[in-house]
């Protein structure tokens, strides 16, 4: 069971928590004129490297917050989490 | 090739088993092949074996980074059926399930194809209803599907929670009869045994290391073992797929997630079929060893690991309990994980890509196992002809873009949402 | 014979002033109290256990604890039955029962044993090779055949009678093993104050201390060791948890460890847990696991009776039990002599047969002493003995060790084989630490590591007591010291322990002369040497395609005394050292976990949680039928008398569109949303328009996923200038508050809302029909209920004896229709009013299937139809999509597929006759002679009976529905053997201008 830090709370257990995917997508800017490529690049495609991963979770059991966390992808290693406004230390 | 057979079991029987030949032999990578097929699993091994008794190209070199078939093919809980209710899905699969009626005999190696039925419970009206709608969808398509009632169940499951005051009480349930199992090494082997007998070269301890792409073409791929020069080069590596794609510049709309099995110890015969739980991810089928197979949901977070967490291993075995409240006094013997190319609407990819001869099976999900024959078949069409097969025409990477996305689950582009 | 084969130098742990009864296949025997199964069993003369896996050979014990591969035993009668039990492992309690299993009709005569008659023709894949003509026979012939064969012991056919809970457990050192090294380092890591858990697999702390002759300080081992588990327990900061084996070792250093609460207490409490799963996050882990004996490959190497020497020390040590009384020790190396010397103290000579040239270890040299000549330069070729060891054939070997030079037979009641010693390195594996090969022990150790995980003394490789001491206490102070500031170190005592030569790299004897018998590698899976050379001979030379193909290492003991041993043996085959042909991986768990303790309580009405409204009490008196929706329990229909669900839904559903019906709908999702961006929000979430809702005011809006299908559907209500009030459908409720906190903390992390589950705060309850609103009248007296007053859409804050109310004006059945919601405490109460004045309108309750009736003939969608394969054309929710805003989802709908005309789409279906319910779940078709494969136009979504034209109405979602109006088709349901001619109708099949509602 992976541990993770909740920017807010602290290291709480794994079930505490929901996945939101690849945290490197952005989100096309509302109105924006846009390809379906692009429009489809972000619906349906994502970073998904053996390694170092940038990647949401929601500490739903918690404070609900949605907050980052950098994650080695084959070993589950946590390197970092942080809040959406903050960027990894490491 | 020597043919397997109770007669020549018998007879090496007396010479105490001493001339028994290799069922593959273990070459030197030549320096050029016509296709190269990345990835000596169940789906590469059948392409490769296709491509040779299909199309008649035999100069193939399949390039596996280990040993053959360790991958999902020696990772799955064997399970076989073709009860989806798209069209596209339906067709493919069930082509696959002709071909897995008659595969020991083909390849002459026993891959145990055993059609012991697979049931999906429900426990309400509402899930009786969707059951019906991918049943109903089966039947015209030509797939064998009926519903059971509790009363039938009971005779099959009768050591299942039958009680009416359960959590969830089975209301019923749909069975695919011919859906069963197979022995998941045997079909690796028996591909690989064909295929090399048919001279392609099986050459294991062989990472893909890159590509050398010319003008939109391929001319060869790097390996740990030297450069080789091909012209068409299959990937087959469901659960890396995206690593060797960014060798060749590809976004895919693939994630890697870890799903995890384990297996109770062995007992006597007690369940016939293969069994999912409807309000819960659980799911079993008996080996013929008498192990407990069992299996259920993605752990839930991308993943290269081939290990998997204990919650998920509890979330499977509650959802079994639930189901078969007398699995409570076996043990659990083993688990492990194997990686899932998971696709975007949970289907395959099937395709050519915007690189000429550079073609593209990936994105198999839970499923890829059943597909072993059908993928490979088509695979090895797709690759000879420089075109799909009609069984593979909707598993384009273009349906992202069209829209005319497979997506027998609903759940949308999250494919870590069971 | 009773307890014949005790042990005269009592100096063991088992009391002999209990006595303890058990049986064994029928026959009554005594034990004493700590005993093992096995134990017991030895001592009364009795080896013969159980019958091999796959040739059904006579089986006995091989070892002492969890290593054991053979002496498996089904254990107990009917619900408290359980397989594969090691008896090793089963501590004896009063009245046990026990049995062989895998044999029939008896262990000491099994038909079964056919297969080992006709063993050559079962090589190692032998089933690959055949079964496969005819094709018929492999699934009525062969594999039920196969399937009878295997399969061991038999599952119960009951539920499980017993609990099992779980605990978590946070703590800075985890200690695994209370060896010397764990002792050490637990009690170095202590005195640090750290927190410290120590768990010891056996009912025993001591591990290797409780056997072996060695003195630590100025005492015998066995004494320090209960020293200083007596100090470790006087600590405030240690747990000690014996009967406790920690199995697994996943991420981000959580161990779990199962233990054995109650099944060695004679009558334990009801409310003792038989066992208890221990999720342990631990700062660091030390694994000092110990190491497990080989057995070496020789000639009938399986027979009953042939045991790893250690395991018969610890017979004898702990249990005051003979494996016999004329035992063989072989050996390849010293410490077998330990175990020699133990006979000798019992007054037994063992004949000694060692591989090698000489020793001059402390140990042979005491035996020696004894007068005990040693046969050096030999190996046991072959055994004899049908149930039970009688004889060996003991070689002299010749110079190369690959043949033996003379043979002669010696009459033996046992045989205690050592081969050396294997570190347990699983739980480091577990861990993810890429182990290396040792030349010095030949065997794995732990080297690098990616958890906090350290391994010490034997786990480690380190099989002398001093080094495994000084690694304990040195681990154990410096892990500590991450966690305390007390840099307290302990020092490591003095100890003593006799000296070992180096054994010799031979596991595998020669075949005896003109003879080939099988040479045991894998004892429970009966994979023998020539299993292996079969596997390479054929091409499977990777390690793993070794153990897949012969399954060497692959049985429930998981390969703990044979894994190594195969490694050895291709290595030597195919010319390479172990390291290069590497070894397979290891998986949790250590030893097989009964299934009900890693589920623990959530079994039974347990396995999920049931969410019931408030007014759930009302519906069980008032006769409801419920359904679960989701985790909710919702009154389906309430029948009256003896109707039937039919007749209770179409007069709940008439009574609604007739009079006034009431209806739960407290399960809704309710979200609050508060802030002064909320409007722009909302505009961006839904489909439709939002910026200029009226306070005040309900509106109806549709939600999508970004890749354009529709997500959910509700009303959402303005009720002050930054305050809306969203309701969800019931199944979404969760996942729609996720999306919300998504797109204002990820995405649009600038727009100032807040969102709040308010579900269980409401209770919500739905009055719908013509006389909705004299009712509501009389309810709400100060509340002005007409059309102007409280328009469709409208809502108004009101109360009745003193209960805040919010009245809705919203309808779901297309009625007539409020919506009364009260904080949830007063739900109930406010139903219970809402029925006594509702009496005199003709009120009656109506349950979810009326609901579905009632909306499915106004053409009303819900989760059938929102399956998330639909968008909002599909669904008829065309003019919800704003044309002149974005929104979520809004680009994906111009894809190419999405604007397809001839898209799949609602419509209403009716079948001809008037009279023939379309089952949901049936497909539409146009030739209803067609054969398989038969085009699919689309399919049944939902169906009832129209209460409002008394016949069967369906809704569909078919190719290019709106262009089918008014044809025919057919629906079927091949499942039913159904086919029904219906006319293609609109899906707004009752009051289609929506006159109701606005009334």
């Amino acid at each position: 069971m992976l541990e993770i830090k909740c920017p807010y709370c602290g290291k709480r257990s794994q079930n505490e928590f929901s996945y939101g995917g690849d945290a490197t997508i952005k989100r096309p800017q509302l109105g924006e004129e846009i390809s379906t490529e692009d429009w489809d690049n972000f619906v349906y495609y994502r970073d998904n490297p053996r390694g170092k991963h940038s990647e949401l979770w929601h500490h739903v059991s918690g404070c609900r917050q949605w907050f980052k966390v950098s994650r080695d992808t084959a070993t589950h290693e946590i390197f970092d989490t942080c809040k959406m406004n903050e960027d990894f230390n490491v | 090739m020597q043919k397997y057979s109770v007669f020549s079991l018998v007879k090496n029987a007396f010479t105490n088993h001493e001339n028994w030949e290799v069922a593959w032999k273990d070459p030197e990578p030549k320096k050029e092949y016509d296709v190269i097929i990345v990835g000596g699993g169940g789906h590469g091994l059948a392409t490769a074996y296709y491509l040779a008794k299909e199309h008649g190209i035999t100069n193939v070199a399949i390039l596996e980074k280990g040993w053959i078939g360790g991958g999902n093919v020696g990772r799955n809980t064997t399970i076989l059926r073709s009860n989806y209710m798209f069209d596209s899905n339906a067709h493919f699969y069930e082509f696959g399930m002709k071909l897995w009626e008659t595969l020991s005999q083909e390849l002459n190696y026993n891959v145990m194809y055993s059609p012991r039925g697979i049931i999906n419970l429900a426990h309400s009206d509402a899930q009786m209803n969707a059951y019906a709608r991918r049943g109903n969808s089966m039947r015209l398509n030509g797939i064998d599907a009926i519903l059971l009632g509790r009363d039938d169940l009971k005779k099959m499951i009768p050591f299942a929670d039958f009680s009416e005051t359960c959590r969830f009480p089975i209301h019923g349930g749909l069975m695919q009869p011919r859906g069963g199992t197979a022995r998941h090494d045997a079909v690796a082997w028996g591909y690989a045994r064909q295929a090399d007998s048919m001279g392609v070269d099986i050459i294991q301890n062989c990472e893909v290391t890159g590509f050398d792409v010319n003008n939109g073409k391929i001319e060869g791929v790097q390996t740990s073992r030297g450069n080789i020069k091909t012209k068409k080069v299959g990937l087959c590596v469901a659960g890396s797929t995206t690593l060797l794609a960014d060798m060749l510049n590809m976004r895919l709309p693939i994630e890697a997630h870890v799903l995890q099995a384990c297996v109770s110890e062995p007992v006597k015969p007690l369940l016939h079929n293969v069994v999912t739980f409807g309000a819960g991810h659980f799911y079993c089928s008996q080996s013929d060893k008498g192990e407990m197979v069992m299996g259920g949901d993605l752990d839930g977070y991308n993943s290269y690991a081939q290990r998997g967490n204990m919650p998920m291993i509890q979330h499977v075995l509650t959802g079994g309990l639930a189901v078969f409240p007398n699995f409570s006094r076996l043990k659990m013997l083993r688990t492990w994980g194997g990686i899932m190319d998971m696709s975007m609407d949970g289907s395959p990819i099937i395709d050519k890509t915007h690189i000429e001869g550079v073609y593209l099976n990936c994105g198999w999900c839970y499923g890829g196992f059943k597909a072993t024959p059908s993928s490979g078949f088509v695979f090895a069409h797709t690759i000879a002809q420089d075109q799909v097969h009609e069984l593979n025409s909707d598993f384009n990477l273009e349906r992202f873009h069209t829209g005319k996305i497979i997506d027998e689950k609903g759940v949308g582009p999250k494919p870590w949402i069971g | 014979m009773s307890n014949s084969f005790r042990a005269t130098n009592s100096t063991g742990l088992i009391n002999k002033d209990k006595k303890i009864n058990f049986t064994f296949n029928g026959t009554i025997y005594h034990g004493y109290e700590g005993d093992t199964l096995a134990s017991a069993l030895i001592a009364n003369g009795v080896h013969l256990v159980g019958r091999s896996f796959k040739y059904h050979r006579p089986r006995g014990f091989l070892g002492v604890g969890v290593e054991e591969p053979n002496a498996m035993v089904q254990l107990h009668d009917g619900n408290k039955s359980e397989p594969n039990i090691i008896a090793t492992e089963v501590e004896l309690v009063e009245g046990l029962k026990a049995k062989s299993q895998n044999c029939w009709p008896s262990v000491q005569f099994d038909i079964g044993e056919i297969n080992n008659v006709l063993n050559r023709f079962f090589p190692a894949g032998f089933y690959y090779k055949t079964f496969m003509w005819p094709k018929s026979f492999w699934m009525k012939i062969y594999e039920p055949f196969i399937r009878k064969a295997a399969g061991m012991g038999k599952a119960p056919l009951l539920p499980d009678p017993d609990r099992y809970e779980h605990n978590y457990e946070h703590c800075d050192v985890l200690v695994v093993g209370s060896g010397p090294s764990g002792l050490a380092s637990a009690l170095a890591a202590a005195k640090n104050g750290a927190r410290v858990i120590l768990a010891e697999d056996k009912p025993n702390f001591g591990g290797s201390l409780l056997t072996d002759e060695v003195t630590i300080g100025n005492m015998s081992g066995k004494e320090w060791a209960s020293d200083t588990i007596s100090q470790l327990k006087s600590m405030p900061n240690v747990i000690l948890k014996k009967r406790s084996q920690v199995f697994g070792y996943y991420d981000h250093n959580m161990t779990v460890m199962i233990e054995r609460v109650s099944d060695h207490i004679e009558n334990p409490s009801k409310y003792t847990p038989r066992q208890r799963l221990h999720y342990i996050r631990a700062g660091e882990v030390i694994v000092s696991t110990g190491s497990i004996e080989r057995p070496i490959s020789f000639g009938n190497n399986d027979r009953p009776g042939i045991v790893l020497a250690s395991a018969a020390k610890e017979y004898m040590k702990v249990y005051e039990t003979l494996v016999g009384k004329k035992p063989i020790i072989f050996t390849n190396n010293d410490t077998a002599y330990s175990t020699a010397l133990e006979f000798i103290k019992n007054d037994i000579e063992p004949i000694i047969v060692d591989t090698r040239d000489s020793s001059n270890g402390e140990l042979v040299k005491e035996v020696q002493q004894k007068g005990i000549s040693i046969k050096f330069n030999s190996g046991i070729a072959d055994t004899k003995g049908h149930l039970k060891i009688n004889s060996a054939i003991i070689g002299k070997l010749d110079s190369s060790k690959e043949s033996f030079i003379s043979e002669e037979t010696v009459e033996c009641d046992c045989i205690c084989m050592s081969g050396g010693w294997t570190p347990t390195v699983h739980l480091s594996s577990q861990a993810g630490n890429k182990l290396k090969f040792n030349d010095d022990i030949d065997a794995f150790v732990p080297d690098k590591k990616r958890q906090k995980e350290t391994a010490i003394g034997a786990a480690n490789g380190s099989f002398t007591l001093n080094q495994s001491l000084a690694e304990g206490f040195q681990v154990g102070f410096d892990l500590s010291n991450k966690f305390t500031d007390q840099n307290n170190p302990t020092n490591s005592p003095n100890s003593n322990e006799p000296s070992y030569e180096k054994h010799e790299k031979l596991w595998c004897m020669p075949l005896p002369s003109g003879k080939k018998p099988k040479r045991f590698i894998d004892f429970q899976n009966d994979v023998a040497v020539s299993d292996v050379e079969l596997a390479i001979r054929e091409g499977f030379r990777s390690i793993e395609h070794v153990k897949r193909y012969t399954t060497l290492g692959m049985a429930g003991d998981q390969g703990k005394t044979s894994n190594l041993n195969g490694l050895q043996y291709v290595s030597k085959i195919e010319k390479k050292i172990v390291p290069e042909v590497g070894h397979t991986t290891f998986r949790p768990p250590y030893t097989p976990v009964t299934i009900g303790a890693i589920v623990g309580r959530e079994v039974g009405n347990h396995y999920l949680p049931t969410r019931k409204s408030p007014i759930h009490t009302w519906h069980e008196e008032n006769n409801a039928v419920f359904v679960a929706a989701g985790l909710w329990q919702r009154p389906r229909y309430y029948p009256r008398g003896s109707e039937d669900m039919n007749s209770a839904v179409n007069r709940e559903a008439a009574n609604v569109r007739k009079n006034v019906g009431i209806c739960d709908v407290t399960t809704l999702g309710k979200i609050d949303i508060k802030g002064p961006d909320a409007p722009e929000f909302l505009n961006r979430v839904y489909t439709n328009a939002w910026l200029k809702l009226p306070v005040g005011k309900a509106r109806y809006g549709v939600m999508l996923r970004e890749d354009g299908m529709v997500f959910d559907d509700g009303t959402t209500s303005r009720l002050s200038e930054n305050h809306f009030h969203m309701t969800t459908t019931t199944a979404q409720a969760a996942n729609v508050l996720s999306h919300l906190e998504y797109y204002l903390q990820v995405v649009w992390p600038d727009l100032d809302v807040n969102v709040l589950s308010t579900t269980e705060q409401w209770s919500g309850i739905a009055v719908a029909g013509p006389k909705s609103r004299d009712l509501l009248s009389k309810l709400f007296p100060d509340v002005d209920m007409s059309n102007e007053g409280l328009p469709f859409m409208g809502l108004v804050d009101s109360s009745i004896d003193g209960i805040k109310a919010r009245i809705y004006r919203i309808s779901f059945s297309g009625e007539l229709a409020y919506e009364v919601n009260v904080e949830s405490n007063y739900g109930l109460y406010i139903w219970k009013k809402i029925m006594e004045e509702g009496q005199s309108f003709d009120i009656q309750p109506y349950g979810t299937e009326a609901l579905s009736t009632l909306r499915i003939e106004m053409g009303h969608v819900a989760g059938a139809e929102l399956d998330g394969r639909t968008i909002p054309f599909d669904v008829g929710l065309n003019s919800m999509v704003s044309q002149k805003k974005d929104f979520i989802g809004k680009r994906s709908l111009s894809k190419d597929a999405f604007t397809e005309s001839d898209r799949q789409t609602i419509v209403g279906l009716v079948p001809l006759d008037k009279k023939t319910k379309i089952p949901e779940g049936s497909h539409i078709i146009e030739d209803n002679s067609a054969v398989a494969p038969i085009p699919k136009l689309g399919h049944v979504s939902s169906s009832c009976w129209s209460v409002e034209y008394n016949n069967p109405f369906s809704i569909a979602i078919i190719k290019d529905g709106k262009n089918k109006i008014g044809k025919n088709l057919y629906a079927v349901s091949p499942l039913k053997d159904i086919s029904i001619p219906v006319e293609v109708v609109s899906s707004h099949y009752v009051d289609p201008e929506g006159t109701r509602v606005r009334s």
